[in-house]
């Protein structure tokens, strides 16, 4: 450095470069190269306990905390009875101070003598718990977060009970008996829960079995028969169980109505379904049954509902409308008395009928024709 | 990059350099020092800290036999009444011996004027602190951790004028004033302590009024420990029975002395009307608290010791004896 | 290769990899990765914590790397490693002065008497360090530039670009207020070249006042010197290098020995103190103003009452904080914590925690929940503020099964918004969520007559206190979103005796004294 005059104004750059700021240069980059491979090591390696419990730390929830229920049971024993159900508002702060002992009591309704005891005449199978018997009030207890399904459905209540298998000293079988206000009703709650890969049954009209299962509805119940494994000798008495339910427990069909006039040709097993309201997303859509069909070739959607002619002259024309605002629509001429229509909305076809005090038709069709002519061909009669 | 050194070291002289170069040095070696010494290596748990805390000695006297334990005196004021029952027990020289430092809890708990009894009466710790200082004490402290404002509690319950007049040492409860306490008790574990008379004191003497409680049912003795603890007391009232029965514990006075001249009876322990108060013209003292509160419930109130808890637990404890009868106990009038 | 090369390389260097931890600190790439290790590096940090805690905080020691080269070479932080300074040379450069004519950038970066406010504010934050109230995240450049990264930057960016940065947007209270302050710091450059670090940083005080002792520094050689200034032309520091180097102001950026004409300037051991002003230049009476302002701080802030009874219910501290006012001794509102939080719940403070509280983090149950098998944000923070707990101590299993959970409040219910308790309908998603065993939420049947005459049963939520975490999962999932039926306040907190709720039972330590004498 001390070669250049201080007179002379050097170039713009620098050049001359010390031999010590090229080595004080390069070990800079080293260190940097350093602590980027330091950062890498330790981004690489690291304690999984940073991020989740070890599990043997888990031994010391090993033992049950005593007295602290979770749900505390109301205080009175009977709400079935429309007067027993009573207790409106907060409890009076004398009763909370007891509530400690009541929840740690069995639920007073799984007691209740009103049940009458499940006996089933099948031989191979011996009960192993006394039937239980659950109310609206209750229901949730047995079966959590499907009661309010169940109760949608106007559920009256449950009775339960679990079998042994004398065969198999393992395998046991449990069988739910919901009772429903009307046919309809448990129909409904039956077809909500339908496993759509179902195998039908031939003891009752409404019915499947589905893995260990056997579900199905007579008169106002729905009867779940559920078997612990799938050994041929559980699995057959399980279904003389089912079968034997389905002959002691009374049919009833009235209010289903609607449900015979599904024609059966074409009918893919086991598609119909009730819809108790809001079918279809229409609130006009109310009790209405539908199925799936194989017509010409291709699926079809139908759906019926009985009511009374106005309301359903006048459920026709609000669908009409809800089409017109939403889509284009054509008026047909009658078929055999009925009044149709065909709508194109959301990209799927629709053929909707009314004939005195019944409605419905074919819905979710990609194919006009045959939306059209399967509703021709049902009010013609054509289709049984 | 450097300039080689051209004479000397770095061009300056040898002198220089090793004062500039040390003193980077020493800084250099001292905040390593310093930051490895000062290093926390290892975290803690915030809240779950190791508690330590002071252990109170026992001011209590030798038990003697032949003396009274109890004292009982009826009477129509305060002085006479208290010098008859200290005097039944054998007198303040059995407590107090020349050159104490007497500590003198009253019950300052609230702002009330001395009439409604929601505190110590300013004539019975007149009374306790002259016969202290007759006893030839040194020097008497006066202390206690109100719930209302301190300054107004001793002011309006009149205990600050006793104070001015008797030259007694007021100590207020002041922040610093307060150490952490550990005890074996029930509940009662690690609490914060108003821990700076009992750095002087050689006796304590327990001067507390008779009232109805909303939660415990009565404050006499026992309770007015209260007092002598600082922090979040509210949570006391979640146990409050076992904390109760914990002061007698914690606190081992030399003596203590009921007042019932005047007893709350409803309305507890604030009061508010002259109508809470009833005239009973007794005053009980002695060296257990629990047999002194028994007599108290159950005579001077009038109910039924039964529901009284925090006796119960104390005496199942071991801390006193609740049936008072059994004591030695002398009663007397002024 | 030049040194300025090298320089320029390494702000390089340090530059991506700071936006690499700020990426990477996220459940999903955090492995093991040091993301708080700037902050750990940061001299001012390790010390104004030793101040006031007495100790120093587990990778606070690294700060000795950085502490005893600049002890050797001065302040090589400033224009090698720090990340906020590099930003503030790039958009200075870029957008200020950094491509004007060269006589009025020569201009621009002479020293000026305003550079000596950055001491005043270090002044001022280590006198209230003194007195305990932790102040320097508020301007330290590391704190500074991750609560910016955290709060407004990545959010933006996210709000931008959707998915860059989060799986669910991340939403911070204030972020607006953090943001637009970054950015008038950065517009600033356009005034002052570097204003941050010329004028402001409290980390460049501290390390200019180090850098007094520093052993090597820029000298210039009078004889060869012309006096043409333009070794200020690219000066970072405004450190006067045509005259008495001010050594404290150097950045150690070696671009005036690039500029010097005549080679004058050179990096020299121990030159001759006679060509340098070795010390900050700052009048003493000034230095007392400044740490009276500190004082002052600290005594106006803390008046309040914020961090004593007067706390407010909101300041609901991560898990694993310390006590209040310990936690304003250790907290320096990096927001790190903030950054890792995997729920969004942690969110910067504004007066919640009274004026010493500011940016601090707390729970906003609105935004997100404490995580229970979680313990991410004591994991990033770097002065034990939150410490680093592990999950088995937050969630009281295992070996810290005897002294129980850490709680952070407590959950309470507001009937008249609760559904079951005043609307006759059915809900406690508090009671499925709340995930205690046992549960802290249970509840009790009822059956009631409702409003059309029909009897309804409900199950009515409540809290067992000896239970509750305040995790305040309950408070995120209740339907009632804008403000929920059941809420978490801070009472109940096991980091602080004075707020505790119960005697025993939420008083965990009273527990631990009982199952003791038990055995």
């Amino acid at each position: 450095m001390t070669a250049i005059s201080t007179a002379t104004k050097k170039p713009f750059k620098r050049t001359a470069v010390p031999r010590v700021e090229r080595i004080a240069s390069v070990v800079v980059l080293v260190l940097l190269a350093g602590v980027a491979a330091a950062v890498w090591q330790v981004g690489r390696h690291y304690d999984p306990g940073r991020y989740a419990l070890r599990i043997d730390a888990l031994k010391s929830t090993a033992t049950a905390v005593e007295g602290k229920a979770s749900t505390l049971q109301a205080e009175s024993a009977d709400h079935s009875g429309p007067g027993g159900a009573l207790a409106a508002g907060p409890r009076p702060a004398e009763d909370e101070e007891t509530m400690g002992h009541e929840a740690n009591a069995a639920p007073a309704a799984t007691k209740s003598p009103a049940a009458e005891p499940m006996e089933p005449a099948v031989a191979g199978v011996s009960p192993m718990s006394p039937t239980e018997s659950y109310n609206p009030d209750n229901l949730y207890e047995k079966i959590d977060g499907r009661a309010p399904a169940y109760l949608g459905f106007n559920c009256l209540g449950l009775r339960c009970r679990s079998f042994a298998v004398a065969a198999a000293p393992d395998s046991y079988i449990d069988v739910f008996e919901f009772a429903h206000d009307t046919p309809v009703n448990a129909f409904g709650m039956f077809a909500l829960e339908r496993d759509p890969d179902g195998k039908a049954l031939g003891f009752v009209t409404d019915g499947y079995a589905s893995g260990v299962g056997f579900y199905f509805r007579q008169g106002t119940h729905y009867v779940q028969v559920i078997a612990s494994d799938e050994k041929p000798q559980t699995l057959a008495l399980a279904r003389a169980l089912a079968e034997e339910r389905a002959r002691a427990l009374p049919a009833a069909d009235e209010s289903l109505g609607a449900r015979r006039r599904l024609p059966a040709a074409g009918l893919v097993a086991d598609s119909v379904a009730y819809v108790k309201e809001n079918a279809q997303g229409q609130a006009f859509l109310k009790d209405v049954f539908q199925a799936t069909y194989e017509f010409e070739g291709k699926k079809v959607s139908f759906f019926v509902m009985v009511a009374k002619p106005g309301e359903a002259t006048a459920a026709w024309a609000s669908y009409r409308t809800f089409c017109e605002r939403f889509g284009k629509v054509t008026v047909l001429p009658p078929v055999a008395g009925a009044q149709l229509f065909q709508a194109e909305t959301f990209g799927s076809w629709k053929t909707i009928y009314q004939k005195d005090g019944e409605m419905g038709g074919t819905f979710d069709a990609d194919d006009p024709g045959k939306a059209r002519g399967f509703v021709e061909n049902y009010l013609g009669g054509q289709l049984k | 990059m450097t300039d080689g050194p051209t004479g000397g070291i770095a061009g300056i002289s040898r002198r220089e350099f090793m004062a500039r170069a040390g003193a980077t040095a020493a800084l250099i070696g001292g905040s390593v020092a310093g930051g490895i010494s000062l290093w926390q290596r290892k975290h803690f748990v915030p809240g779950f800290q190791e508690e330590r805390g002071l252990q109170l000695p026992s001011f209590a006297l030798a038990q003697d036999k032949a003396l009274p334990s109890m004292a009982i005196a009826h009477g129509t004021d305060h002085d006479s009444t208290i010098r008859a029952a200290i005097g039944a027990l054998g007198g303040m020289g059995r407590f107090i011996q020349k050159g104490d430092v007497v500590m003198i809890k009253p019950n300052v708990a609230f702002d009330r004027p001395p009439a409604l009894t929601a505190t110590t009466h300013p004539d019975a710790l007149r009374a306790v602190a002259r016969l202290v200082r007759e006893a030839g004490a040194s020097k008497i402290l006066v202390a206690d951790n109100p719930i209302n404002s301190p300054a107004g509690c001793f002011l309006k319950s009149g205990l600050r004028d006793v104070a001015n007049e008797l030259n007694l040492d007021l100590l207020y409860p002041e922040a610093g004033r307060f150490s952490p306490l550990e005890l074996d008790g029930e509940i009662l574990r690690h609490w914060t302590f108003f821990h700076e008379p009992f750095k002087r004191a050689t006796k304590v003497i327990g001067v507390a009024p008779c009232k109805d409680h909303n939660l415990c049912h009565a404050s006499m003795t026992m309770k007015n420990w209260y007092g002598l603890l600082g922090g979040r007391r509210n949570q006391f009232h979640q146990h409050i029975h076992s904390i109760v029965s914990d002061f007698a514990l914690m606190m081992k006075p030399t003596l203590v002395v009921l007042d019932g001249m005047n007893v709350l009876m409803k309305n507890g322990p604030t009061g508010g009307r002259l109508s809470d108060v009833k005239r009973v013209g007794t005053v009980v003292a002695g060296t257990d608290m629990v047999a002194v509160d028994s007599y108290g419930y159950s005579n001077l109130m009038g109910r039924d010791l039964a529901e009284l808890t925090y006796i119960h637990k104390a005496h199942d404890r071991g801390l006193g004896n609740k049936n008072w009868k059994d004591a030695n106990f002398k009663e007397t009038h002024a | 290769m030049k040194i300025r090369n090298a320089r320029r390389i390494s702000q390089g260097f340090f530059f991506t990899l700071f936006l690499f931890f700020a990426v990477v600190s996220d459940l999903r790439y955090m492995k093991g990765y040091p993301i708080s290790l700037f902050l750990e590096l940061d001299p001012l940090v390790a010390v104004a914590t030793a101040i006031t805690t007495h100790s120093v905080y587990k990778g606070l020691l690294w700060s000795l790397v950085l502490l005893v080269p600049t002890l050797l070479l001065g302040r090589i932080f400033c224009n090698w490693i720090c990340p906020y300074g590099t930003l503030h040379q790039i958009t200075g450069w870029l957008f200020g002065k950094g491509r004007a004519e060269e006589r009025e950038r020569i201009e621009a970066n002479r020293y000026r008497s305003i550079y000596q406010v950055k001491y005043l504010i270090l002044i001022g934050m280590i006198a209230a360090a003194f007195f305990g109230s932790l102040q320097i995240g508020l301007l330290d450049p590391i704190c500074l530039f991750h609560r910016s990264m955290t709060t407004a930057i990545l959010p933006g960016l996210n709000l931008a670009f959707p998915s860059t940065f989060y799986v669910r947007q991340y939403f911070h209270v204030g972020a607006w207020v953090i943001g637009f302050l970054l950015l008038a710091l950065v517009a600033m450059n356009i005034v002052i070249p570097r204003f941050f670090c010329r004028v402001l940083c409290p980390l460049g005080a501290f390390l200019g006042a180090t850098s007094k002792f520093s052993l090597w520094r820029i000298d210039r050689d009078p004889h060869k010197c012309i006096d043409c200034d333009l070794c200020l032309k690219n000066c970072e520091g405004a450190s006067d290098p045509h005259t008495q180097l001010r050594k404290s102001e150097c950045f150690v950026c070696f671009n005036c020995i690039e500029d010097c004409p005549t080679d004058a300037i050179s990096f020299k051991l121990l030159p001759d103190l006679q060509r340098e002003i070795s010390a900050p230049a700052v009048p003493a009476r000034r230095a007392v103003v400044g740490g009276l302002l500190g004082a002052a701080f600290f005594g106006f802030g803390r008046a309040s009452g914020a961090s004593d009874r007067n706390y407010e219910k909101k300041v609901i501290r991560p898990p694993g904080s310390v006590e209040e006012k310990e936690f304003l001794e250790r907290c320096i509102k990096c927001d790190q914590c903030i950054r890792v939080c995997p729920t969004n719940v942690l969110q910067p403070s504004f007066l919640e925690a009274g004026l010493e509280g500011i940016w601090t983090p707390i729970l906003n149950m609105k935004l997100g929940y404490c995580e229970l098998n979680c313990t991410l944000c004591g994991q990033a923070c770097p002065t034990g503020a939150i410490q680093r707990i592990t999950i088995e101590e937050k969630t009281g299993v295992g070996a810290a099964a005897e002294q129980g959970p850490v709680r952070l409040g407590t959950a309470f219910y507001d009937h008249g918004r609760c559904l079951p308790w005043s609307m006759e309908t059915p809900c406690v998603v508090c009671e499925e969520v709340c995930p205690t065993s046992p549960k802290a939420i249970y509840s009790r049947e009822v059956t009631i007559t409702r409003r059309d005459g029909k009897p309804i049963t409900l199950r009515r939520p409540y809290v067992d206190p000896s239970l509750c975490i305040g995790c305040g999962i309950c408070e995120h999932e209740c339907p009632v979103t804008d403000e929920a039926a059941i809420r978490v306040t801070a009472i109940g907190e096991t980091r602080s005796r004075d707020r505790r709720l119960l005697m025993d039972g939420g008083n965990t330590g009273a527990v631990r004294d009982l199952s003791r004498r038990e055995r």
